[in-house]
């Protein structure tokens, strides 16, 4: 008996994001990601097929961090210290974009200044013709002072920058909107604060094809249900028409996977748990493929064995039903 | 519209400092106040008070019965608290605010509303909190409350059944299933059980200046399907004055016809259209978007008021 497929066919569309500028377009990247566009649910390739596939950030800092695993630490060697060929290395393991997540002090405790932070940004973009995010360390004060000469000293590249926060996003959106730069809005797992978010930067001027949101997730075993839920429900009100949802979303598994117990301990945990490196890995990869199916747009890495699995998960979650 | 006032709440700062003071001449003008203002029965939060309900509750009521007549509703966890409330009351038939599902709660609270002859709320919440879909709570009414109230041969008219209002911020899907849930609980039972609900939580959460338009908005879509009692603010002039263009059906002004029109659309069970809607009207575009978010269309955000209307 042939089974028809019930198709659905919403009203909204995902509004495009496009991170990088080339030198047509002012900046100096190689090429630009565009991001969103989608009229469906992720990869329901049967009713429509997306326009732009999730993309793949990696996560490097300005000098070798501290608090990371030693596995992390381990793979990326020496490029770890130091930002160019970190973000060169990053590239070669497939990113399609990258994130530089600036430290909030310097290797000696002080804090890190905006020349530090101009120097690495314009290393990286020396280093590799990528695309870029840039995020502040964290702290309303020292993201604003360096993602703002971070944004003067990169006008034109059309960088994201971020993290907008409801406490704290006026000066990074004012950042952006004078130097041609897009912004990430972050709001912890709460469909109600994204969406006012989103409201109160476009108020102040930035167009919504140049906001990112993140509505923050967490790692598996930690908290991805409420991720994923809130992630599907904002794409649901996206294409059903709600504007101020229908912003790309980008989400930091690679953050949140390599916070757990799972993947930074590697002693005295039971054997059944099998082999670390191995482990941790999957734990990054599982997370960032159940938030692509909810609907992120950009997944922030951190292991480049996680990069190659997603994109593999990528591939085989895009092949249209025609060629599968 | 039957109105408890539900303006002594211990939730204010200023009812928490007069209760401190046991400030009598604070509690009584508020009284009045709501009672000149339409209240037909007064709501008395003045949380459990753990330590001092013995002197509390029958302080209050005393407190209160002095200058007024209406029913007291005694809106509280501890029971021993209104059971002293219970005692000291010397005039109108008082209410019990509330019971739930939860065992414990209904195997008591019925017994004290019986035996002191206090009509009772009785939320339709169980041990494990308060279901999100309509049919689950016409559920816990027809299981649960009902039957208990039977059981103990409480007289049903004095039943009052409270399907309860969330918050639209945060809790925005509870918002159109309880609309449902009225309509669907007044088919319950022979003659249909009272309903009443506590308007105000439906703006829990929402900026002071967005609370009105919601509470009053919310109020013509629930008197759609029939509600006739709440616990609201009896002082909120413009809430009064939309339950009175509702109960009059009074078409003289744009903004009434689209209150009623909103109404009627959720009476007949019809989604309410934009072609009811006059967009050049701010006031009209404010209350559109207000249903738009009750009814889960468009996601709640405080600024939901700000979005463009071509985002809805």
């Amino acid at each position: 008996m042939p089974v028809e497929i019930p198709k659905d066919s919403w009203e909204g569309t995902v509004r495009t994001v496009t991170l990088g500028a080339t030198s047509a377009e002012g900046g100096t990247r190689s090429r630009t990601i565009t991001v969103g566009g989608q009229k469906t649910l992720p990869f329901m390739n049967f009713e429509q097929t997306a326009p732009n596939r999730p993309v793949v950030a990696v996560e490097i800092k300005e000098r070798r961090p501290t608090d990371w695993s030693p596995l992390l630490l381990d793979v990326w060697g020496d490029a770890a210290n130091d930002p160019a060929a970190w973000a060169k290395q990053a590239e070669a393991v497939g990113a399609d974009l990258l994130v530089l997540a600036l430290t909030l002090t310097d290797a000696d405790g002080a804090p890190t200044t905006p020349q530090a932070a101009v120097a690495a940004t314009k290393a990286v973009l020396g280093a590799s013709a990528l695309p870029l995010i840039v995020f502040g360390p964290g702290q309303a004060e020292a993201d604003n002072e360096l993602l703002l000469a971070v944004a003067e000293a990169t006008k034109g590249e059309r960088l994201a920058l971020g993290i907008c926060e409801d406490k704290n996003y006026r000066t990074i959106v004012a950042a952006a909107l004078a130097n041609d730069h897009c912004v990430t809005a972050r709001t912890p797992m709460d469909v109600n604060l994204a969406k006012q978010l989103n409201i109160l930067i476009h108020d102040m001027g930035l167009p919504l094809d140049r906001i990112l949101m993140d509505p923050t997730t967490g790692a598996l075993g930690y908290g991805i249900e409420y991720g994923y839920s809130v992630m599907e429900r904002l794409r649901l009100a996206a294409l059903q028409g709600d504007a101020m949802t229908q912003l790309p979303m980008l989400v930091t598994p690679g953050f949140e996977a390599w916070k757990t117990k799972e993947s930074k301990v590697g002693q005295d945990v039971p054997e059944a748990w099998g082999d670390w490196a191995e482990r941790a890995i999957n734990w990054e990869t599982l997370t960032a493929v159940a938030l692509v199916e909810s609907g992120a747009d950009i997944v922030v890495l951190r292991h480049p064995e996680s990069v190659r699995r997603i994109h593999k998960a990528i591939d085989e979650l895009t092949i249209s039903p025609e060629m599968a | 519209m039957y109105i408890i006032g539900e303006n002594i709440h211990i939730i204010s700062e200023k009812v928490k400092e007069a209760l401190k003071a046991r400030d009598a001449k604070f509690f009584q003008e508020l009284a009045v106040k709501q009672v000149e203002a339409g209240a037909e029965a007064l709501d008395l939060n003045l949380g459990p008070r753990k330590n001092d309900w013995a002197e509390v509750f029958p302080w209050m009521v005393e407190t209160v019965e002095a200058v007024v007549d209406v029913p007291l509703s005694f809106d509280s966890t501890n029971i021993l608290g209104i059971e002293a409330g219970l005692k000291k009351v010397s005039k109108a038939k008082p209410i019990i605010n509330s019971t739930s599902a939860e065992p414990e709660r209904l195997e008591k609270v019925p017994l004290i509303a019986k035996q002191y002859n206090a009509r009772l709320i009785a939320l339709t919440m169980g041990a494990s909190g308060i279901p999100v879909s309509a049919d689950e709570r016409v559920n816990i009414a027809l299981e649960k409350l009902i039957p208990r109230m039977m059981e103990i041969d409480y007289p049903m008219e004095d039943l009052i059944i409270d399907p309860l209002v969330l918050t639209v911020s945060g809790c925005q899907e509870y918002c159109p299933q309880l609309i449902e849930t009225i309509r669907t609980l007044q088919f319950a039972w022979d003659p249909p059980p009272a309903i009443s609900v506590g308007l105000s939580n439906v703006s829990n959460a929402v900026p002071n200046e967005n609370r009105p338009l919601i509470n009053r908005t919310y109020c013509a879509m629930l008197m759609g399907v029939g509600l006739k009692m709440m616990i609201a603010n009896p002082l909120d002039e413009p809430l009064k004055e939309t339950v009175r263009i509702i109960e009059e059906r009074d078409e003289s002004t744009p903004v009434g016809r689209l209150y009623l029109k909103l109404h009627d659309r959720i009476a007949a069970s019809e989604a309410p259209s934009i072609e009811d809607v006059d967009m050049s009207d701010p006031e009209q575009l404010a209350i559109w978007k207000t249903v738009q978010v009750l009814l889960n269309k468009v996601i709640y955000a405080d600024a939901y008021l700000q979005q463009e209307t071509s985002a809805l």
